[in-house]
């Protein structure tokens, strides 16, 4: 990252967290991703279903609302799973009878990996690239579900700070 | 310079750039999918037999047509592809492929060389690893934190 800090001298050690200077961004787009949580990005609506709806009804449901992923909760609204166009590609296309009717929870992605609420959009861009996830779910700190960043959602934030 | 003014001037070849995958409009949304498993790209291109592009099908219209028609496996890519999309130039400025991905929706945009021939694609992920670079701390934190961002009780006594 480009925060401009006091630079240490060559072979020297400098403890990071003793630094306690504002931190200076190069651009509005650089301070908007690290100076802020996640919240300053569009993270709602979200498709939800239930650990038990089956594979064609999620289908269906991402299809109406034109979305690419739908988050698995359980009854208690925890986050179990998402399902993805890259699952229907993955693991349903090629033996759709076979699963069209079984629980979702068989060919979501188990275990997603979040970000909190709290984190600094910076992060989530990140996991996007690093983990090649395309849909990161957001919780906060009672680890409830608070919405989900998708490509088009940071596409919007990124052209937005881009074009202002 | 910051990451705004470098997304506003670099090229769109400062990207990571993905190999177009083809198929024939005769070719059916198996074969399709097949190839986009195999790459693991969730877009193909569909060519005439010049190479020109007459459509594409991607993950989402695989997903839209198989809730439409259960036997959409077995249909020619001609009768399921969708003929709109999105291109820029190698030398365009990034912010160009931002901008086709907002205005159009699309995840994928072809880049083309300075003759107008298309030579690969990128999109949200070449965006993402881009943007990415300029925040390596941010991964480093994300590598150590193992996803678990606190403690279920406080430390020592």
């Amino acid at each position: 990252m480009r925060r401009k800090r006091r630079k240490s001298t060559e072979g020297s050690f400098s403890d990071p967290l003793s630094d306690y200077s504002t931190p200076e961004f190069d651009d509005s787009l650089e301070e908007a991703l690290c100076d802020n949580d996640m919240t300053v990005m569009d993270l709602t609506p979200m498709v939800t279903v239930n650990l038990e709806t089956t594979v064609a009804k999620t289908m269906q449901i991402l299809a109406e609302a034109g979305v690419a992923c739908a988050l698995v909760i359980d009854d208690e609204q925890k986050l179990h799973g998402v399902f993805t166009e890259r699952d229907v590609l993955d693991k349903v296309a090629e033996q759709y009878f076979m699963v069209k009717d079984l629980p979702v929870r068989v060919v979501m992605t188990h275990e997603p990996v979040c970000v909190y609420d709290m984190d600094m959009p910076a992060k989530a861009l990140n996991l996007m690239a690093t983990g090649n996830f395309r849909h990161v779910p957001v919780l906060d700190a009672d680890d409830k579900l608070v919405g989900v960043l998708g490509p088009r959602r940071v596409t919007g934030f990124l052209s937005k700070h881009t074009t202002s | 310079m910051g990451l705004r003014e470098d997304i506003l001037s670099h090229p769109v070849s400062e990207l990571d750039l993905r190999e177009i995958l083809t198929l024939s409009p005769d070719d059916t949304v198996q074969a399709a999918v097949r190839l986009m498993r195999l790459k693991r790209l969730g877009c193909v291109m569909v060519v005439d037999e010049q190479g020109k592009p007459l459509g594409k099908f991607t993950e989402h219209r695989l997903l839209v047509k198989l809730v439409e028609d259960s036997q959409a496996l077995i249909r020619p890519l001609k009768e399921v592809m969708v003929t709109d999309w999105a291109e820029v130039k190698l030398n365009d400025p990034i912010a160009k492929v931002l901008d086709a991905m907002q205005n159009h929706g699309m995840r994928f945009v072809i880049v083309l060389d300075d003759d107008g021939k298309a030579i690969a694609l990128t999109g949200q992920r070449g965006m993402m690893e881009y943007i990415a670079d300029h925040f390596p701390r941010q991964v480093k934190v994300h590598m150590i934190d193992d996803a678990k961002l606190y403690m279920d009780q406080r430390e020592g006594a």
